[in-house]
């Protein structure tokens, strides 16, 4: 156990500060031209993705071919958030950078590569996944929407929802049905699926905050035909590819949440020391310790995602990794509601739906935006079950 | 930061288990509770694998190890709910010799031959501003009166470090006084093998260990931190254990036909205690290297890990009793050993509250004036 990164690691952090100086995306157009959508990449954020990619940034851990420098991952880790700190996105397309290139690397052939996967790396194409459906949310295994073979095409007819980015992205992650004869986890197989295709349309859905931009939508799929070719890895095979591609970074995703989780509670302290003093000394009391328990969870969550993380370098199992989902969309949500509550009626004000505003601390709705993590990606009841039953060796029901 | 075991901690720490789960069995245990076994022979037999000289200098004979290996033993110690002599010298009295550079003493550590505690608290509070035990002087020689309560191992222990005020400044320092001079008054309580007594001194004889003076309080801090922090350390392993034969029992019981962990109600709060003991640990090995390394954040981290040892005794104590059913509310069933040891820490080195009270402060958000 130690506190601090080796010389070798915080020479490496120099390097890539040195770097961000230098070549950082300015906090002007940032401001001014705000990515609205999982799937938008305004002019800024394509320009950005291109220097992180010629210059071996995009994807430390990878190869200089595909964005990266061989880094390994302490390295990594110290490149996000070097990169937090300095308020710099590392993408405005993290499922097409996080989820979607990876698993085209993994399991498509060079031309889907290259035809997919590089541009999404270099900023030229954004990507948006396509799993739940009416039917099939927590119980993704369940989804109907059908892929039928038609000569040289794919025919494919359903229903998608709660789609991030589908409004903005260039081709979506489908994930269909190619066998209805097969046990449910059985008949599942993923297509590329380019959001052009007549047949295919778009609704945006409106969320209960910032309804002028919504980032999910449901996706009409009326007779969309694709190339067969559009096939990633074998057909009936997305089931295992989905568990691969839900995995990518698994041993990072945590702390992206436990960043954004830190930079919250700063400005929260910071917001305290501004109402507190309109407080009686036994209201103070009861705030303080509601910012103080937060603040615990805070000091937790990177305490726990570190230590996880060590066992990940190490090559051992990371039983830590399971819990974070679960707990940091929680705390993210208790640390939301918390300071809207002690926020008095400025807590109603609402803002307009620019991304870069949405993680205003004190108000309502930004309280209801945490809902987003707690839902998406596995809710917490689902991440519950996970951690009784693969971590614990609990039974199934 | 790594808050992972190294290789050779871990190895340590498998050490202290393994030898536990065989000189430290709740039937020793149940000893404590039904027998008033102090645990004179599990103590000999500590001295003889050498566990008292651990966190001893290895100039005072020692063998020198930082306090990370320090809250592992009072992490398995507490897995084991073992009789306290041990934790409190190792934790609580050895700390306070090193920051008083007492070799001779420390030599006597080392041997086993000496075992000790923190005589603190008083009326329940871990404060300073609290103490009312007054050091008096009389040229070179210093006396102290006073009453210390919930003094952990006070019932084995041969020598107390203890706080007291100088009325002539009004500083607190820190002085050590023999058993021989002090009127040790048991108090077995709900877990008898905490061994924690009533201490009173009158007009002791006392050795001045830090001098009540402007620096008095922070040095003092850096004996209080490593006993929270390792008190802190031992509820979780307690809380762990009790996690592990929660999780067995579900595995095994059966209702309507199926185990009882099958049922998605108790599945989610096994999740929940998993998240618990898994959190406060990883707190608590922050806080242990942060001491270990001397990082300035020690003080705060302490308080987190004690605040958040409190946290999972709450919930651990409770649904492991919940859970085990009628069973875990028998005698006869060795879980309440857990239990009460779990519970008991949360009144020891300061309660959750106060430590968040603290972190309050530290943080800005507590006006002047306010209690």
């Amino acid at each position: 156990m130690k506190l601090q990164f080796d010389d070798a690691t915080l020479a490496f952090r120099d390097e890539f500060l040195a770097w961000l100086e230098k070549n950082r995306p300015a906090a002007e157009e940032m401001e001014t031209d705000p990515a609205v959508s999982s799937a938008h990449a305004p002019d800024w954020a394509r320009r950005w993705a291109r220097r992180m990619f010629d210059a071996g940034w995009l994807v430390p851990g990878w190869a200089p071919e595909l964005g990266g420098r061989n880094a390994g991952a302490v390295e990594t880790l110290v490149y996000l958030e070097a990169l937090t700190e300095a308020g710099v996105p590392r993408t405005t397309n993290p499922q097409g950078l996080g989820i979607i290139s990876p698993s085209i690397l993994d399991y498509g052939r060079p031309d889907q590569v290259e035809e997919f996967a590089m541009p999404v790396l270099r900023g030229e194409l954004t990507a948006c996944l396509g799993m739940s459906e009416p039917d099939a949310g927590s119980d993704l295994a369940n989804l109907k929407t059908a892929a039928v073979r038609d000569g040289d095409e794919w025919v494919l007819n359903g229903q998608k929802v709660w789609t991030s980015g589908a409004a903005y992205a260039d081709f979506c992650f489908l994930f269909c049905r190619t066998d209805p004869d097969a046990r449910k986890h059985r008949g599942i197989s993923i297509i590329l699926v380019p959001m052009d295709t007549p047949g295919l349309e778009v609704k945006p859905l409106k969320e209960i905050v910032h309804p002028d931009t919504p980032d999910l939508a449901e996706v009409f799929l009326d007779d969309v035909r694709v190339p067969i070719e559009n096939l990633v890895g074998e057909e009936n095979d997305g089931w295992r590819m989905a568990n691969g591609s839900l995995a990518h970074e698994r041993s990072m995703v945590w702390l992206d949440s436990v960043l954004a989780i830190e930079r919250s509670m700063a400005g929260l302290l910071d917001h305290a020391k501004a109402w507190m003093p309109a407080l009686t000394p036994a209201e103070r009391a009861l705030a303080a310790d509601d910012v103080v328990r937060l603040y615990i969870e805070t000091k937790a969550l990177r305490a726990l995602g570190y230590r996880g993380f060590a066992r990940f370098v190490k090559g051992g199992n990371a039983p830590e990794q399971a819990l974070m989902k679960a707990y940091s969309s929680e705390t993210s949500r208790d640390l939301a509601r918390i300071a809207s509550e002690w926020n008095g009626t400025d807590a109603l004000h609402t803002t307009s739906g620019r991304s870069n505003r949405r993680r205003a601390i004190g108000g309502i709705e930004g309280y209801f935006n945490t809902f987003g993590s707690t839902i998406s990606a596995g809710s917490s009841e689902i991440q519950r079950n996970i951690i009784a039953e693969r971590v614990l060796g609990l039974p199934r029901e | 930061m790594d808050l992972e075991l190294s290789d050779e901690q871990a190895e340590l720490r498998d050490n202290f288990r393994s030898v536990l789960e065989d000189c430290c069995s709740p039937a020793l245990v149940r000893a404590a509770y039904e027998e008033s076994d102090d645990g004179d022979s599990l103590w000999r037999q500590q001295v003889e694998l050498g566990w008292p000289s651990l966190a001893v200098p290895e100039t005072a004979g020692g063998l020198g190890y930082g306090f990370v290996e320090t809250a592992l033993l009072a992490e398995e110690l507490g897995r084991a709910a073992a009789p306290a002599t041990l934790l409190a010298t190792t934790s609580q009295l050895t700390p306070a010799l090193v920051e008083a550079d007492d070799d001779e003493a420390l030599a006597r550590v080392a041997t086993g031959s000496l075992r000790g505690t923190l005589a603190l608290s008083e009326k329940g509070r871990f404060d300073l501003d609290s103490v009312a035990t007054t050091a008096r002087r009389q040229g070179e020689r210093w006396t102290v009166t006073g009453t210390k309560d919930g003094v952990l191992a006070g019932a084995t222990a041969d020598l107390f470090a203890v706080a007291a005020r100088d009325p002539e400044t009004g500083f607190v320092g820190l002085f050590a006084i023999e058993q021989t001079d002090a009127k040790v008054e048991r108090r077995p309580g709900l877990d008898p093998a905490l061994l924690l007594a009533d201490v009173v001194f009158t007009s002791s004889p006392a050795r001045l260990l830090i001098a009540p003076d402007a620096d008095a309080e922070a040095r003092i801090a850096r004996i209080t931190e490593p006993a929270t922090v390792a008190l802190a350390l031992h509820m979780v392993g307690a809380c762990r254990n009790i996690f592990e034969q929660t999780l067995a029992y579900a595995k095994i019981r059966k209702q309507y036909d199926r185990v009882i962990g099958s049922f998605q109600a108790l599945k989610h709060r096994f999740a929940d205690m998993y998240l618990e003991v898994e959190r406060a640990t990883a707190l608590c090995y922050f806080a242990a290297v942060s001491i270990a390394e001397d990082d300035p954040e020690r003080g705060e981290v302490a308080h987190l890990a004690k605040a958040a040892a409190g946290d999972c005794q709450r919930l651990l104590a409770e649904d492991g009793l919940q859970l085990h059913g009628g069973l875990g509310f028998t005698w006869e069933q060795d879980l309440h050993f857990w239990l009460k040891r779990a519970k008991a820490g949360e009144v020891l080195c300061g309660t959750s509250a106060w430590h968040r009270t603290a972190l309050a402060r530290r943080l800005g958000l507590a006006s002047e004036g306010d209690a």
